[in-house]
This record gives C-alpha cells, structure tokens and sequence, in this order.
C-alpha cells in the first residue's frame, strides 16, 4: 500500500511540476502522452537495403563487368577507338560507383572499400615502378593510392599528350606489363566488390535491418552518421574543399577526381550528390518509386525551422548547390585559370550550406548523436 | 481516512514546496523539511538548493584571481599553437621591413609547411601550423563564405608581393606622388607604395582583424565550437583530451585567450605587460591608455577569466554571456583604432606644411584597422559592424581623391569615414580620436 502511494506521488509531482500547464492535469496525466512517433525505423532501413544499396551495389558490378569486357577488347587490339570505347567504360563505371561510395557500413566499412577504391591524387611514379618492376601486391593498405579508378585515370588518360601518344606506348615493348597492370587493378576491383555485395545478400542485410532500434550502435545512427561524414569530408571536402584549398589556403589542382581526364570532375561530384539526395529522398535505385526515408522520417516528424519543413529546406539547398556546381567549367579549369578560384568557392559555399541543415537540425529531429567532428583546431 | 486525508494534504504541500520558486518550507514532509535545514543533504547539490526536492542553486560562478586553471594539480591551461603563430607573424613582419626578403620567402613563411625552414626560430620550423590556413577562416564567419575567404586571403598574399615587387626595388629612392620609395616620419623612415600607403602596416593591422579578432571572438568563443560534438557532454563529465590534461572545450576557450594574450610573460596574469605583441594585446593596450576607455583591459580580461570558470562550473549561460562582453569590447578596440588613426592622419596632413610621412603611417595603420572592422561582431549578432562590401568601399575611397591615393586625400574624406564608424559603434569620434 505504502508503495502504491509513492508511486501516486511521484507521478502527481510530475504533472505538477510540468512546464505544459494550460490543459487539465488529470486528462494530461492519464491520456495526453507525446503522440507516439508512428515512423518505423525497420521499414526505412528495409527500403535502403532492398531498393537502395543492394541494388546500387549490382549495379556497380555490373559496370565493372562492363569495363572488364572493354579492357579485354583493348587488350586485344590497342588502338585509338578501343581505347575511347574503353576510357568511355571507365567514366561509366566510376560514376556508378558514386552512388555506392556512400554506403561505407558493414562489408565495406570491414574491406575499407572506398579507400581501396579511390584514393586520389593517385601515385604515379609508385605505379610506374611497379609496372617497370613486375611485382606488387595490391592488396597491401600502403598500395591503395597505385590502384582503383584514379590508378585507371592515370593509366587511361595521363600516359600521353592525346590518344595517339597513349595508344603508342601499348605498342612498345613494355605494353605488355602495362596491360599486365591495369588488369591486376581491375582484378582487384572486381574481387572487392563482389566479396560487399555477397555479404550484403548472404547476412549482412537481415543484420542490418534487425538494427533497428534508436541507440549510437543502431543501424539507423550509425548508418546517419555513416552519411554525413560522406557528404562532409568526401563530397564536400575531397572533390572541391581540398582542391580548392578552403583548409590550407593553398589551392591543389593535382587533387581534383579524375585529374589526368581533366573534364570530369564536376560530373562525378553531381554523380555523388544526386546519389546522396535520391538517397535522403527514398528513391529507388533505377525507378522512379520512393520508399520511407530521412525525408519521410522527417515529415513524420514534422519538423519545421523557420516554419518551412526541414526535409522541403535540405532538398532545396542541395538543389541550389547544384545548380552552382552545374555551371562551372572542370573543376581543374576553375582552379588552374583563376586566382582566386571564385565562381568555384561561391558553389562550394551552397555545397557547405547543407551540412548543418543536415549535421545539426535534422540528426537532432531524430535524437541521433553525431559521433565524429570537423576536426580543424589545434 | 483521517490518515489518507493527511497524506493529501502533505502532497499538496510538497507540490508547493517542489515547484515555488523560494523555499520558505514547511516541516510537514521529511524530505521537502531539507531544503531549509541550513546544510547541504540528500540530493542537494548546494546548501538547501539543487537537486530533485529544492529549489536550483543560484551560486554565481566565481571567478578564480588569476587565469590559472587545474585538474589534478596540473595546469589545463594551453594555447601554445597561438603564441606559435603571433611569432611566426613577427618575424613575417620583420621580412616584410627587410628590402632583401624575396616574395618566394615571405609567402613560404605565410603559408609554412611543417619542417620547412621559413623561420629563423626552429621551434617554429619544426611546427605544423601556419598563419594563412587560420586568415579569415573562423566557423561563424567563413565556414560556408569561402568566397570571401579565398579573396581576403589574396588581399594578404597580394600585400607581400608588393611590398616586395613595388617598395623594395625603391627602397633608396624618395618617395614622392606616383614613386614608391622612402619618406621620413620624424625620427623614423617609412616605406610606401606609389600610393603612399605601407603594406607592411596594413598586412600588420589587417591580421589583427583577419587572424586574432576572427580566430578568437567568431571561432574559439563560438558555440558551434565550443558545444560542437559531444564537448558538452564531456565537459560536463569532466572528460578529457587523450592525453591531454584538458576538456575540449575548457581548450578551445583558451585558444581564443592564446590570440590575445599568447605573447605575455605570465599567462595567468597578462596584463602586467599589456602590449607585449604587435598584434592585438598591443592596441588594447594603446586603446587602455585612453582615458576615455581606460578599464577596457581589465574588461576583457575579466571576462576570459570569468568564461573559463564558467566551464569548469557547467554554467553555459554565464560561459556565452562572458563571451559577448569579449566580442564586443574587442570589436571596440578595432572601431577605435581605426577612428583614431584617421584623425591623426587627417590633423598631420592639415599642418601648415603637412607632414605627409606621418600621415601616410598613421592612414596606413588606419586602413589595416578598418580592413579589420569586417571581422568584428555586433553584439548579440552573427554580424560585423561593417560588412566586407562596406569596408571595401571604405578602403576605395580613402585612396580615390586624386590619382595618387594618400597624397591627394582629403581631410573632408577621411573625417567622412571617422564619423560613419564612430556612429556605429558607442564610442564618439571625440573620444577614440585622443
């Protein structure tokens, strides 16, 4: 009895001492909970996998395959138009792995897939050494910058002046190590990621999904933060922050994606951020289709700032960054031709702007804690 | 019943009790009975205040007598990264006054790379820091306005190149309307551009503004720095930096302190020898030594000192309101100096023979000062007391009067500029102008 009576007490304490104090206390106290959240976590984090990354994934092995198969055909005949056909792959495929590149949880997370992937600037002179020497193991961490998309960059676009310098040196007599090289590294690709998408179907999946509580080691958490940090230090920070130094102060042209093909930085950066919104947006991989989202969790929400939803305000500032993107020349072009690089720093900016609508309104809408910081002190 | 009657009205009382705003008491209940017994017990984290029953203390935080700060006995007081770049700045300004300096020298020393040997003082070659990365670069300020940022760091950039490629070659020349070369300011010789302006000065007070000002008040003593991540949280929990004797945040305070104070003697106590920089503990010294503002010293030093005992204390409200103090009283020092520094060029150009080597120092310390008017803060704001476009435009009109920039301004011109800031700001023109 005594119990009971503690009990009332401190639930009669509660309501009193409540900063809400214009309803009837008693209908508070018994009826009026927070309307429970209606969202479920589990049906987002089943649209991502089954209509997003898995799908991504298949999608960019399918290109791998794709450029496997031009790789052959140049082997084959190295000659100027197989060579086009071949870089032409290349370009496909490496926008397609864009829109992967962001799912850096789980197999990748445990393969360290985008750093095996695209480390950039790529090392040349490494590359050359192991071309000229014929021994290398591309599996060793210290070997990630001689391999990948930027390593084919610079095997594909940087070893002459224009296709016909590139196409002469697979006619000479180290033409053989060279192809020998390149098909080691598309190997290696291949191998990767094949080895993700399998433990994405083969476990990964039901692991990922069944995380679907609301705690720092939930899937959904661990997943956000997974996100942001891409957005910030890999599309916001490695395609335009470092080459344009905003932390050094030192602009790096060498430091752009795709720096030997020279004209399609800005192309894979749009790659990266359509990828990056369709994912904030539910859009099914390939389709026209939306599932639950960060998006629709927000509207569930209801989340507002300034009055407009928050989900409406991430959509349009990524829209506005892209708009400045689209309208600059190459990336390389805007920082080699212009001191300072203006236009290019005046998109970088818009690109900056989602960061916080992102980093600070929406994960606290979500009572998600942001486990990482830009770390810039000293 | 008589019992179940008595027990409500103890829950009325203890509701009262719970909620009221004093603590006038009423013994019926034991535990509420706490909260007036003259001691700190049960969950009260004060003397009949704080905790789940009484009401919350209301102990101002209290300041310690110098800025010494400990756990465990070891100092967690550290800005060595500060005073490392206001010393790579005074030996930049020393290049930027020796003639033999090349461009290649004093932009590696700008921009130093660990290890590189820029600077006379290994200790400084040897450290990973710089001055251009922290020029115009604090989170509120610049985080998402790189576009600024890249074309004030070229204003730097820019500054050095001149100095070398215009003032340099002249240094043996006279300068005179249209020639860059030397030209006597009493007992001193200056070195100024075709325009009579002296780079070394308005790079000197132009990093004023673009490096301590902006680094200390719009960076380190912001909360998107301080509270960023889990500092709060860990500050809270008294956690600190691996290895490190500090909470990130009770750093990041001391950051902003470092480009202050990061040159003086004792840290603890820094205005015994206020001025002892180039950059700004200088002119908050100068500023100090007007009556009109004497106490602004210990203003600013109050309020750093108070702030980093409100983060020991947890109270974030008295912690940003320190802040506030800080950001306004040293965006004055900066609205000040540039007022005063106008006038002073002004009244020596109005002389019957007008000492134009004067003036030009006293203009070009002038235009360093309003260049760094866009790093200040209005207070309770995100915003400078002047924009960047106004400063900019400032800046052309100082030098537009005639073809040959300082040599043809005139007084109505700077006195113009004089007021526009001293209006701004709740200082009169009068009184910085002494």
């Amino acid at each position: 009895m005594k119990k009971v009576w503690i009990s009332a007490l401190l639930a009669v304490l509660i309501w009193a001492c409540s900063s809400d104090s214009s309803e009837d206390p008693i209908q508070k106290g018994e009826e009026e909970q927070p309307a429970p959240v209606s969202f479920e976590r589990k049906s987002m984090l089943i649209n991502w996998a089954d209509n997003i990354i898995i799908p991504s994934y298949e999608s960019f092995s399918s290109s791998l395959s794709e450029l496997q198969t031009n790789f052959e055909v140049f082997q084959q005949e190295p000659t100027e138009s197989n060579l086009i056909n071949l870089r032409a792959a290349w370009l496909s495929s490496y926008k397609s792995w864009q829109q992967v590149s962001m799912f850096e949880i789980g197999p990748a997370e445990s393969v360290g897939l985008r750093l095996q992937m695209n480390i950039y600037p790529t090392d040349a002179e490494k590359i050359e050494s192991f071309i000229a020497g014929g021994t290398y193991d591309l599996s060793l961490s210290s070997n990630r910058d001689a391999k990948g998309f930027p390593a084919l960059d610079y095997l594909i676009n940087g070893l002459g002046e224009n296709d016909e310098a590139i196409v002469s040196k697979f006619s000479a007599t180290d033409k053989d190590a060279i192809l020998a090289y390149m098909g080691d590294v598309l190997l290696n690709m291949g191998d990767l990621t094949e080895q993700v998408l399998t433990e994405w179907k083969s476990g990964y999946k039901d692991t990922f999904v069944n995380n679907d509580g609301a705690s720092a080691t939930a899937s959904v958490d661990r997943f956000v933060n997974d996100y942001i940090f891409y957005y910030e230090k890999f599309l916001r920070a490695g395609k335009m922050g470092f080459p344009l130094g905003v932390f050094t102060g030192n602009v790096l042209p060498e430091n752009v994606e795709a720096y030997f093909k020279a004209d399609v930085s800005n192309e894979l950066f749009l790659a990266g951020l359509n990828a990056f919104q369709d994912f904030f947006n539910g859009k099914h991989f390939g389709k026209n289709s939306e599932g639950e989202s960060l998006a629709s969790y927000l509207d569930n929400l209801n989340e507002l700032k300034d009055g407009e939803d928050l989900s409406v305000l991430i959509n349009n500032q990524i829209n506005t960054a892209r708009e400045k993107v689209r309208a600059l020349t190459p990336f390389r072009a805007e920082i080699e031709n212009n001191n300072p690089p203006t236009a290019m720093f005046s998109a970088y900016d818009e690109v900056q702007r989602v960061v916080p609508l992102l980093k600070v309104d929406m994960v606290s809408a979500m009572s998600i804690s942001i486990d990482f910081v830009d770390a810039d002190g000293d | 019943m008589k019992k179940v009657f008595l027990s409500i009205l103890a829950f009325s009382t203890l509701l009262l009790t719970s909620c009221s705003s004093d603590d006038e008491g009423n013994n019926i209940d034991p535990i509420a009975a706490t909260c007036d017994d003259g001691i700190m017990n049960g969950d009260e984290t004060g003397v009949d205040c704080g905790g789940a029953n009484c009401t919350p203390c209301e102990t101002a935080v209290e300041a310690p007598e110098s800025y010494s700060f400990e756990r465990d006995g070891a100092s967690t007081v550290n800005f060595s990264g500060q005073t490392t770049r206001l010393l790579m700045g005074n030996e930049i300004l020393a290049a930027l006054s020796d003639e033999t300096s090349t461009d290649t020298k004093i932009q590696a020393m700008f921009a130093h790379a660990e290890g590189e040997m820029d600077f006379e003082d290994a200790d400084l070659n040897a450290s990973d820091k710089n001055i251009l990365s922290k020029t115009a670069a604090s989170k509120d300020y610049f985080s998402d306005n790189t576009a600024d940022q890249s074309l004030i760091r070229k204003d730097f950039t820019d500054w050095i190149s001149a100095q070398v490629s215009e003032v340099f070659p002249n240094w043996n020349t006279a300068a005179a309307p249209g020639t860059a070369g030397q030209i006597a300011d009493g007992e001193s010789t200056r070195y100024v551009n075709a325009q009579g302006l002296e780079y070394n000065q308005v790079f000197n007070k132009g990093l004023i503004g673009a490096l301590t000002v902006d680094q200390a008040i719009n960076n380190y003593l912001s909360p998107e720095v301080l509270d960023e991540g889990q500092n709060r949280a860990n500050n809270d929990a008294g956690t600190v930096e691996e290895g490190k004797s500090y909470t990130t945040m009770e750093h990041k305070w001391d950051e902003a302190y470092g480009y202050v104070y990061g040159q003086n003697a004792d840290a603890t106590d820094p205005n015994a020898d206020l001025g002892a920089d180039n950059f700004l503990n200088k002119y908050i010294g100068r500023v100090e030594g007007d009556d009109n503002f004497a106490g602004i010293a210990d203003e600013i030093f109050q309020a750093f000192k108070l702030g980093r005992a409100a983060i020991v204390a947890q109270d974030y409200e008295v912690r940003d309101a320190q802040a506030e103090i800080i950001r306004q009283k040293i965006s004055e020092v900066i609205g000040i100096r540039a007022v005063y520094y106008l006038q002073q060029g002004k009244n020596a150009l109005a002389q019957e023979t007008p000492n134009y080597g004067t003036a030009f120092h006293d203009l070009s310390e002038g235009y360093g000062f309003i260049y760094s008017l866009q790093f200040t803060r209005k207070p309770g704001t995100t915003e400078p007391y002047f924009s960047k476009a106004e400063v900019d435009a400032f800046l052309m009109d100082i030098l537009d009067d005639g073809d040959n920039g300082l040599w043809d301004v005139a007084p109505a011109t700077l006195e113009t500029i004089a007021i526009a800031i001293s209006e701004r700001f709740d200082f009169s023109m009068e009184e910085a102008s002494e």
